[in-house]
């Protein structure tokens, strides 16, 4: 059993959504369970594997007993290995935290969302896992598929906003299947660790070049690089939100983990840095996207479409990070990944709870809330301060590796916009935090006049805990950076 | 250069597809318009790739030949005789993709023409606007 | 974008040419081991659901969330009709 386990990762979330719709015509509410079930089993067995990777180094899995490139192949090294404990850790918390604000603002629908929501994470484990090109295709389009369908049940204007979605979605996977076709008609294979190897012979044919192009400009369209974002803030602002909370973290960062993936592991670095000008333009894309993010966030007045926007800024970081191309640029854009994953959804998770008590994410709602609901606040100043980068919250380790990286590749532009970003980021929720905090006086009214401690009017447990868990997280990721990135992102970046 | 143009012109034709199906997708207002462009793009794909599995020279389909009743395994297969099967068992797979796809984004339609009764983007942009 | 994709089919082997590396590379072991691994004379099938079957559950998996999301989006909700009739 123990052997099998890369493939339960991927069939558990699977096979439980498919039991759902049948535990849901037996008794509604226990499809909720049945989610938090599986879904902890399956991070069990993620943490299970990041142990066993780290022990033993990559693990190679075989479907069928077919050796590669013949059949397809499961290989779980040092990056994979943190990003599927990222995706199932991050999927356990939402599903935990999803029950009172799914039966709010989705009454009647409770059994198939957490069906489409199990589909929704089997499809991102499975890009996650996955050692060959066209099974990736395969588990993106499962996991398109499910996000289209849960964006789109959201609030008013939600349909139209899936609709922008799905064309760009779909124009982004046809064109990473357009790329993988132009390394199949030049090589023959489809297997990551078999293309790597058969391609050297090939790198100045025209062929592999559009590959790249066409590889990349899909990956940027799904991971919302700046100019082709245009999707993101609707989509993202309109789902419900326990939606949002799910899939505004991890959807970007699995395509970014794709875009190392095919940038290092199936393109040599070799040619993705020294033959080709890709990193530079990577850099250029990073600063615009960070800059871009930063000024659309600034002109929001909705609270969920301002993080939209920082979470754009955010895939900038990232993008640039790998530019950069030194190990300690590339380290601190993949403890980046694990650090946004962790803040976006520790804020999105607050917004969520702020829409089930108000039934508004607007700014100009937030009056009073840091009396109203302190253990959220809270949890939203944490987040606040790790997107600026503060220390002791992990926002500010993975920012000082990547200014560091810009110091060695002596990339002023991009440094002057990491620094830039940060003071625009204390600018966006300064501002969120005077308004929840100062103007509580005059909208106060009578609960105040009578002189007693304000009502206290939190969030349910049920969705306050996991929000609390995850602002604890951010600060413990902090404190121990070191220990993460010597044991698994030392051995996940490649040796330049 | 003829020869060229005779041995590359396949790939070009189904470039001029997607072309088309891409235009379709991005300048037609009209949703359903956009679906169908979404449709002619990906079917163009799949031609282009299934067009790489021919080999010249009178090939057949992949079906192995004098196979039933266990006999087959003594003949040896002449490769050059059969067309690659690996493209066609790869667009099996697209083409559901592309199917479910398309359910999913009418859909989708269905939705948006309940509450605004009209599949004109431009139209629907400006009903939100009015409110 | 076409001027892109063209550029790209300079350099890609001839229509139907049979040595051709998609053509030489995994494809003949699925034809020569085809029928003695899966007893399948339709090499199609063999390499869809037995060497690459996995992929043919992924397929499986994309029909059915397409299902799972159609009945999400379009069924409404039950409650709000069971309370109209009460």
């Amino acid at each position: 059993m123990i052997a099998q386990i890369p493939i339960l990762i991927v069939v558990i979330p699977l096979i439980s959504s498919l039991f759902c719709p049948l535990i849901g015509l037996w008794r509604r509410g226990l499809c909720y369970l049945w989610a938090i079930f599986a879904l902890s089993l399956c991070a069990l067995a993620s943490v299970n594997t990041l142990f066993a990777v780290i022990a033993n180094g990559t693990i190679h899995y075989r479907l069928g007993g077919w050796a590669p490139p013949f059949g397809i192949e499961y290989v779980v090294d040092h990056l994979n290995a943190m990003m599927l404990v990222i995706v199932s850790v991050i999927s356990l918390i939402v599903a935990l935290y999803s029950k009172r604000t799914v039966e709010q603002e989705l009454p009647g629908r409770v059994v198939y969302f957490y069906t489409v929501f199990l589909l929704q994470v089997t499809g991102f484990l499975g890009i996650v896992i996955t050692g060959d090109l066209f099974n990736l295709y395969v588990f993106l389009e499962i996991g398109s598929l499910a996000g289209y369908a849960l964006i789109a049940i959201g609030e008013d204007g939600a349909p139209l906003a899936t609709f922008r979605y799905i064309v760009m979605g779909t124009i982004g996977a046809c064109f990473y299947l357009l790329g993988i076709g132009y390394i199949y008609i030049s090589t023959g294979s489809l297997n990551m660790a078999d293309v790597q190897q058969l391609l050297p012979q090939l790198y100045d044919s025209r062929v592999i070049l559009t590959a790249i192009a066409f590889l990349l400009a899909g990956l940027a369209v799904k991971m919302a690089l700046f100019p082709v974002h245009v999707w993101l803030p609707d989509a993202y602002t309109k789902a419900p939100s326990a939606t949002s909370a799910l899939i505004a973290p991890l959807m970007t960062k699995i395509s970014l983990y794709v875009m190392i993936r095919v940038l290092f592991t199936v393109f040599k670095p070799h040619l993705s840095i020294e033959l080709l000008p890709i990193t530079d333009i990577m850099v250029w894309a990073g600063f615009v996207a960070i800059l871009g993010g930063g000024i659309m966030a600034l002109a929001q007045t909705d609270f969920k479409r301002m993080l939209c926007y920082v979470v754009v800024a955010e895939v900038g970081y990232i993008v640039g990070g790998v530019g950069l191309a030194n190990t300690i640029a590339i380290k601190g854009a993949v403890l980046h990944i694990l650090n946004d994953a962790v803040m976006t959804v520790g804020l999105f998770t607050v917004a969520g709870i702020i829409m089930y008590k108000t039934k508004s994410h607007d700014i100009s709602d937030f009056h009073g809330l840091f009396k109203k609901m302190p253990f959220t606040m809270f949890a939203f100043v944490v987040g606040a301060l790790s997107i600026i980068g503060v220390p002791p919250t992990c926002g500010f380790f993975s920012k000082w590796y990547l200014i560091q990286g810009a110091v060695i590749a002596e990339h002023w532009a991009f440094l002057i916009a990491l620094l830039l970003s940060s003071l625009i980021s204390v600018v966006l929720f300064f501002r969120v935090i005077e308004i929840g905090y100062v103007f509580q006086a005059s909208h106060g009214g009578s609960t105040h006049t009578t002189g007693h401690a304000a009502i206290i009017d939190e969030a349910p447990l049920s969705m306050l805990i996991p929000t609390i868990a995850i602002a604890l997280g951010i600060i413990l990721i902090g404190v121990y950076n070191q220990a993460i990135l010597s044991n698994i992102i030392a051995f996940a970046v490649p040796k330049l | 250069m003829i020869e060229f143009v005779v041995s590359h012109y396949n790939y070009w034709a189904y470039v001029g597809l997607m072309v088309i199906g891409f235009y379709a997708m991005m300048a037609k207002k009209n949703l359903i318009k956009k679906i169908i462009g979404m449709n002619i793009f990906q079917s163009a794909i799949i031609l282009f790739y299934i067009s790489t599995s021919v080999k010249r020279g009178g090939v057949t389909v992949p079906i192995l030949e004098h196979a039933h009743g266990g006999h087959g395994a003594h003949h040896a297969v002449d490769i050059m005789q059969y067309a690659n099967p690996l493209p066609h068992v790869l667009m099996l797979t697209a083409i559901v993709v592309m199917v479910a796809t398309l359910g999913v984004a009418v859909a989708v339609c269905i939705l948006i023409y309940k509450r605004y009764n009209t599949l004109e983007e431009d139209e629907i942009i400006m009903s939100i606007k009015r409110g | 974008m076409g001027a892109g994709l063209i550029y790209g089919t300079l350099d890609m082997p001839k229509w139907g040419d049979p040595h051709s590396p998609a053509s030489t590379h995994v494809s003949p072991y699925y034809l020569h081991h085809g029928l003695e691994h899966t007893a399948t004379p339709n090499v199609v099938t063999s390499v869809l659901a037995d060497y690459r079957g996995y992929d043919t559950l992924g397929e499986t998996t994309v029909i059915f969330t397409a299902g799972m999301a159609c009945i999400l989006l379009l069924r409404r909700g039950r409650s709000r009709e069971e309370k109209r009739h009460d």
